[in-house]
This record gives C-alpha cells, sequence and structure tokens, in this order.
C-alpha cells in the first residue's frame, strides 16, 4: 500500500513504491478485506439464504460500492487537500447529471459522450468555485467558513435546478440496454460500466496524484501549504484546480449514474451521507481509503438487506461505521501524520 | 473562531428578515374575496408533484371565476393563496396557520400524509375545513376530526379493492390468481396499504407468499429485492410504492427475467404516471396498476387535461386532478351554504353530493361521518403500446386488458 494519503501535515508523502510505511498500517486494509471475504463466506454458508440471493446481493453491493467510491473519491480529496468538508458534493452530482441529461435529450448526444463533455465543464464549475468563493476562507484556515458557503451553495444548486426542470422525475434517454449473468447473479450493462468507470477514474486519479508533477504539488500543498508556498507552488492555483478535480469526479459519478437513477433535484442528496460515511471509513483523504470504503458500504448495504430490510440496512450501515470509529477511529486507511 | 459567530448571526439575521417579511405581506382578502388556502410540497425532493397540484388548484379557480364565481355570494371571486410545505410536516402546518390567519375559508392539500396530519389538526383548531385531495394515510381521518374530508380512496380502501380487482380480472381472463410476492416501501403508506391487501387477499383465496421491504431513502438498486420476491415463485409480484423506487424495480423485474403473470401496482405512485411508459420502456410494457385515477372516460376531465396542459405545458397527472377536484368541493359547499363563514362551509361540505366527480369512482363524492369519500374506489390502469390506459373494471375501460402478460 504505497498510495499517497493526501491529508496531513507534517510528514511528506511517500517516496517511492515499497516505502517507508510500516508493515502494521499496510495490513489494516488487507486484514478488512480478509474480513468482508469471511463474513461473505459465512453468509453462504450459514446465512440461511438461497445462494443466487447472496451472489446477488453481492455482486449488486459491490456494483453499487464502486459508485459510492467515485462520489466519495473527491470528497475526500477536497477534504484532504483543502480541509473543506463539502456539504455541496451531492448537489455538485445532481448538476452533472442534469448536464448530462440536457446533452442527450436537447442535444442528441449519446449518455456517455455527454459524461465525457461534461467532466470539464463541472471541473472548470469546481475551480471558479474555490477561486471566488472559497479561496479567501481556506487560506484564513477557517473551517467552518467553507462548510456554510458549500452548504449555501448546495441549497442553491438545488433550487435553481428546481426552477429550471421542475421537480418532475426525469429520466436520461437511450443508453446501453441489457444484462449480463455473473456467476447466476444478473449485472446490467449500465450499472458494469459505472463500476467499470468508477475504478478507471479511481486508479487514473492515484497515478495523477503519484506520478506527476502536478500531482506532486497537490500532495506538497496538502502536507504543508506554506512550506509548499515558498519553494514557490501557488497555493491558491492548487487549491482551486483539486476542487475543480474533485467536481471532475463527480461529474463522471452523475454522468455513469444517470442512465439508472430518476433525476429530481435531489437526487444526490442521499450520496453526501454515505458518502461521507465512506471517506472518514476509508480514512480521511485516502483515495484508496475512499475506494475500499465505497465497495464495503455497498456489500453491507445490500448483503445487509437480506436480513435486516427496508431502512436495516443503512441501519448496519452506520453501525458498522460507529465501530469502525470507536476501534480505528483514522479509518482503514491511515492518513499520513 | 469569528467566522461562525458572524456566519451564524448572518444566518439567523436572514431567517428573522424573511419571517419579518412574510409577517408583514400579510393578504387581506377583498370583500368580493373568498380565500382557499393549498398546502403543497412547492419545494424540496417533492416539489414536481406539489407544483402541478398547485397548477391544478390554479387552473379550477381559474374555471370557476371565468364561469361567473360563486353565484350564492353574489358571484364572489375565488382566490387561491400557496402554501409551502417544503415536504416536511410542521412547515406545513405553520404554513396552515398562516393561510387561515390570512382569511383562508377552507384549505386543501398536502400529497404527504404526515404533513396532511398536522394540517388537518390546524384545520380542526380553527374550525376551518380540509379538503384533502392527496393523503393515503387511514389514521389522518380516524382522529375523530370534524373538518377535514377526503376525496380520494385511503390506504385500506385501496389495498381493499386492489386485492379485489385482481381477484376478479385474474378470473375473468381465465388465469385465477393463487400466490403473491409483495415490494413495497417503508413506512406508513407502503405499511397500511399492504397489510390491507394482505388480509383481502386471503379473502379472496391468494395467499401472499413473501413481503419485501425496502427502505425510502438511499434505494438506488432493487434488484437483490426483487430476485427475493421472485424466490418465491408467486404467479404475480405487487409492488406499493412511489416513482423513483417503481421504475427501478420494473427494471429488476425485467433483467431478471422474472417468469410471472403480471408485475401489479397497488396505489403505486409510478405505473401510472403518464411518464412512466416512456422512461421504463420495455421494462414497462403491460405492467398493471390499482389506483384512482382521473376520469379517463369523462369529457370534462379530459378537457381540464387538455387545457392544463396548453397553460402549463405538461401533462396533468391524478393528483392535480385531484387538486382541481378539492377546490370544486369547496365551491360547490360555498355555493350550497351561500356563506363565507367556515363553519356553515363545513356543514354543506358535509352535505354535499358530487354527481360529475372527475374522477373514475363508482358513484358521486359524498362525505361519511368521518369525512372520507363513500364512493372512491380503484381502477385498473395497464401500460398499452407506450400509454397508460384504464382496463378493469369494464365501465371505465379505454383498452382491453393483456392478462397473463407473460413476463
Amino acid at each position: 500500500m504505497t498510495e499517497p494519503t493526501i491529508t496531513g501535515t507534517a510528514s511528506p508523502a511517500p517516496p517511492d513504491p515499497g516505502g517507508t510505511r510500516r508493515a502494521s498500517e499496510a495490513a489494516v486494509p488487507l486484514g478488512v478485506v480478509a474480513a468482508v471475504l469471511v463474513a461473505i463466506v459465512l453468509v453462504y454458508a450459514v446465512g440461511q439464504r438461497s445462494n443466487e440471493l447472496v451472489t446477488q446481493s453481492v455482486v449488486t453491493g459491490l456494483l453499487l460500492g464502486g459508485v459510492y467510491a467515485l462520489v466519495s473519491v473527491g470528497l475526500t480529496l477536497i477534504f484532504g487537500v483543502l480541509g473543506i468538508v463539502n456539504f455541496a458534493q451531492g448537489a455538485m452530482l445532481t448538476l452533472a447529471m442534469y448536464l448530462v441529461y440536457e446533452m442527450t435529450t436537447s442535444g442528441g448526444i449519446p449518455v456517455y459522450v455527454a459524461t465525457l463533455l461534461a467532466v470539464p465543464v463541472m471541473f472548470l464549475f469546481g475551480v471558479v468555485v474555490q477561486a471566488a468563493l472559497l479561496n479567501k476562507l481556506t487560506l484564513a484556515g477557517s473551517h467552518e467558513g467553507p462548510l456554510l458557503v458549500t452548504l449555501g451553495l448546495s441549497l442553491l444548486i438545488i433550487n435553481v435546478l428546481l426552477m429550471i426542470f421542475g421537480g418532475r422525475p426525469l429520466r436520461v434517454p437511450g443508453s446501453v440496454d441489457g444484462s449480463i449473468d455473473i456467476f447466476g447473479a444478473v449485472a446490467s450493462y449500465e450499472r458494469l460500466i459505472a463500476f467499470g468507470g468508477a475504478l478507471l477514474v479511481s486508479a487514473a486519479l492515484l497515478l495523477f496524484l503519484r506520478r506527476t508533477s502536478f500531482g506532486m504539488s497537490i500532495r506538497a500543498v496538502s502536507a504543508n501549504s506554506e512550506g509548499a508556498a515558498l519553494v514557490g507552488v501557488d497555493v491558491r492555483r492548487i487549491y482551486a484546480l483539486t476542487f475543480g478535480i474533485g467536481a471532475a469526479c463527480v461529474a463522471v459519478a452523475g454522468g455513469l449514474m444517470a442512465p439508472f437513477l430518476s433525476l429530481t433535484p435531489t437526487v444526490g442528496e442521499q450520496f453526501t451521507i454515505l458518502a461521507f460515511v465512506i471517506v472518514v471509513l476509508g480514512g480521511l483523504g485516502s483515495v484508496t481509503g475512499a475506494l475500499l470504503g465505497g465497495l464495503i458500504i455497498g456489500l453491507v448495504q445490500t448483503v445487509g438487506a437480506l436480513y435486516f430490510p427496508g431502512t436495516g440496512s443503512l441501519i448496519l450501515v452506520f453501525a458498522v461505521f460507529v465501530l469502525v470509529l470507536f476501534f480505528r477511529p483514522e479509518g482503514i486507511i491511515k492518513a499520513a501524520s | 473562531m469569528k467566522k461562525l459567530p458572524l456566519a451564524v448571526v448572518g444566518l439567523l439575521g436572514t431567517v428573522a428578515m424573511s419571517a419579518a417579511l412574510s409577517a408583514c405581506g400579510g393578504y387581506e382578502p377583498a370583500d368580493d374575496e373568498v380565500v382557499i388556502g393549498s398546502v403543497h410540497p412547492l419545494t424540496g425532493a417533492l416539489a414536481g408533484q406539489g407544483e402541478m397540484m398547485h397548477e391544478g388548484a390554479q387552473l379550477a379557480v381559474a374555471d370557476l371565476n371565468a364561469a361567473g364565481g360563486i353565484e350564492s355570494l353574489d358571484g364572489d371571486r375565488l382566490v387561491l393563496r400557496d402554501g409551502d410545505s417544503k415536504g416536511t410536516a410542521d412547515a406545513g402546518q405553520i404554513e396552515a396557520q398562516r393561510l387561515v390567519s390570512e382569511g383562508a375559508v377552507a384549505l386543501i392539500g398536502t400529497y404527504q400524509s404526515d404533513v396532511t396530519a398536522n394540517v388537518s389538526a390546524v384545520a380542526e383548531r380553527n374550525r376551518v375545513p380540509l379538503v384533502i385531495d392527496v393523503a393515503v394515510d387511514d389514521v389522518i381521518l380516524e382522529q375523530g376530526y370534524e373538518h377535514t374530508f377526503r376525496i380520494q380512496p385511503n390506504a385500506s380502501n385501496m389495498g381493499r379493492g386492489g386485492a379485489v380487482a385482481l381477484a376478479e380480472l385474474s378470473a375473468a381472463n381465465g388465469k385465477p390468481v393463487k400466490t403473491v410476492s409483495y415490494l413495497h416501501i417503508e413506512g406508513a403508506f407502503g405499511q397500511s396499504v399492504y397489510d390491507a391487501f394482505t388480509e383481502e387477499a386471503e379473502k379472496q383465496g391468494i395467499e401472499v407468499v413473501s413481503e419485501v421491504t425496502y427502505p425510502a431513502t438511499n434505494f438506488t438498486d432493487a434488484t437483490t429485492q426483487v430476485r427475493e420476491a421472485l424466490a418465491a415463485k408467486p404467479d404475480v409480484v405487487a409492488v406499493t410504492g412511489y416513482y423513483p423506487d417503481s421504475l427501478l424495480i420494473a427494471q429488476a423485474i425485467r433483467a431478471l427475467g422474472g417468469d410471472v403473470d403480471a408485475v401489479y401496482g397497488v396505489a403505486n405512485g409510478g405505473f401510472d404516471d403518464s411518464a412512466f411508459p416512456a422512461d421504463s420502456g420495455p421494462a414497462g410494457a403491460d405492467l398493471l396498476s390499482a389506483n384512482y385515477h382521473y376520469a379517463a372516460t369523462d369529457d370534462r376531465a379530459q378537457d381540464i387535461r387538455a387545457r392544463f396542459e396548453a397553460e402549463y405545458g405538461r401533462t396533468m397527472e391524478t393528483s392535480a386532478m385531484l387538486a382541481y377536484q378539492a377546490v370544486v368541493v369547496i365551491a360547490r359547499g360555498l355555493e350550497e351554504t351561500g356563506s363565507k363563514d367556515p363553519e356553515e362551509l363545513r356543514d354543506a361540505i358535509a352535505e354535499l353530493e358530487i354527481d360529475d366527480p372527475l374522477l373514475e369512482f363508482g358513484g358521486p363524492i359524498a362525505f361519511d361521518e368521518t369525512g372520507e369519500n363513500e364512493n372512491a374506489s380503484v381502477t385498473v390502469m395497464q401500460i398499452r403500446d407506450g400509454r397508460v390506459e384504464q382496463v378493469f373494471p369494464d365501465e371505465f375501460k379505454t383498452a382491453d386488458i393483456v392478462y397473463p402478460v407473460g413476463r
């Protein structure tokens, strides 16, 4: 596990693959994965549910978790580098979905092409929001200022969308119809594409942070913004671009989810709370942690629903969350500190 | 830490100011006006529905005024004042109170059961009649309230009616239903419809072999739940829920290739929505839905729908027709009593008999002593060739039923 966790104030990011992280820290994510696997095996063995149903819930959970992860990756990046608790993440996701909707219905652009087009638009949106609204507060070290601003931004986005599109559920037309069989479980192409896209974007983001000089600057600012400024890094610019990347992540998530969700101005809101849970569970500021956390929460929710139907599965999600916080408050992947 | 107090002060200031503004802006009805208060979710997750229902009520007011206002009140005009429940019970209650204090002689609303429960308490306390357009929960009218009236069938009425209709239509088509798997949303709505359906189904010789519930929030994939419902190999899958979740369920049933005679909505908020056939595509084909419905066989209802679409640029769903109907109920009450006194209006509404309902009911709108419309009933719809058609009972038929559907 040599992934550069983004949060942190003191130490710089690990220099090399196979670097300095202590073995015990690296063991935790592996332990968590093993625990999840054991839990799934137990469900199969003594869960008293048909294997078919369990397989379906595992497949569904993983596919769902991938998308959760994508929403969370942007959130964790923004928190890791800027220290901003971005309450507008869900609303930005909705905004991206409506963008894709507009392009597909008015422009006749295929939904996945529209998603690609939405990425730069949302990136710019994020950059502008950070540069115009948040930079001053972030640089002043305020935590509650950005929090209130993003909360306000979220309300603004939702109500503007409501004004323009009305609140009736809308549907993004024409994507890939059909589904395939995975070990007896059914998975629709749309959801598989969303899952694949989520993994791809997370991997690309990790590579970007680790291998590019720009990624290095982001990590440097995250580790020590004053020090980075002293060596010539434009901190304001990094802040703006990082928020932009966070917004671009939800653009991908929104576009990939748009084919199978009904669009309402509040559709993204339900992801905000889960994304926070995932980000804290995974370890604040860790991209790998967000990915892992997303998959785990997806699994807990759907496999849990076999035994705790309805809201019970959500209660289970929060129970897992509280347990993790109790035994490992820093999350699965501990941020460098 | 300076920023927080400042921001909080700013926030509080804004709230206080808007409260003050709304207090100052209180409405003073003119002598020749009769004010009706309309409480619906105009913002929040249900804003789309709320807005459309408010427009339905607006159209009714415009129609009635164009026809000369309330004759027995010397042609006094109706005025519709809106209140935004924001989808929450306490906001709805505050808005209802405001509308009453601004001179509303009657209220309509609210689309949600919990909001309606609070608004009906306000109506009772202020002795102002409330005509419920949409709100399904039985409990609202079990409080012994004297000022609340409901046009649509309540939850248990729809659950029962749904079960009876399913037994009858399946028998009539030579394939009587024996077993049903039931998927429903959690909460009072889903549970009460399910309970009533199950009780009546047993009397009809139908066994509900599996009950699968799903959460009202964070529900973005129905595959596991649908698989569980199909595992019992039922003849029919019944579904009670709202639009987005019903869409997910329809898609999952198609993806899983559920081999059932039919998918059957009971009081379902999605299956008979005019947008559903297009949104669901092949997954929606031939879905059945037992629900209250605008009178598709009635020319007046058709005319109202056409004018609604011309005026507001979108299709008028049944909920908006109910809002229209609620205003008509109040107007007829005013016409009967010839008084703007809410108490006398209440008595008039309690005695009303409206022979030309805009909903497909089995009789005139007339309220029993608890305030329920005693002739409210369900119609069965089916998505046929991309359109929602009425298929059962025969008297309300706009297309022939396909049964079994053979999924």
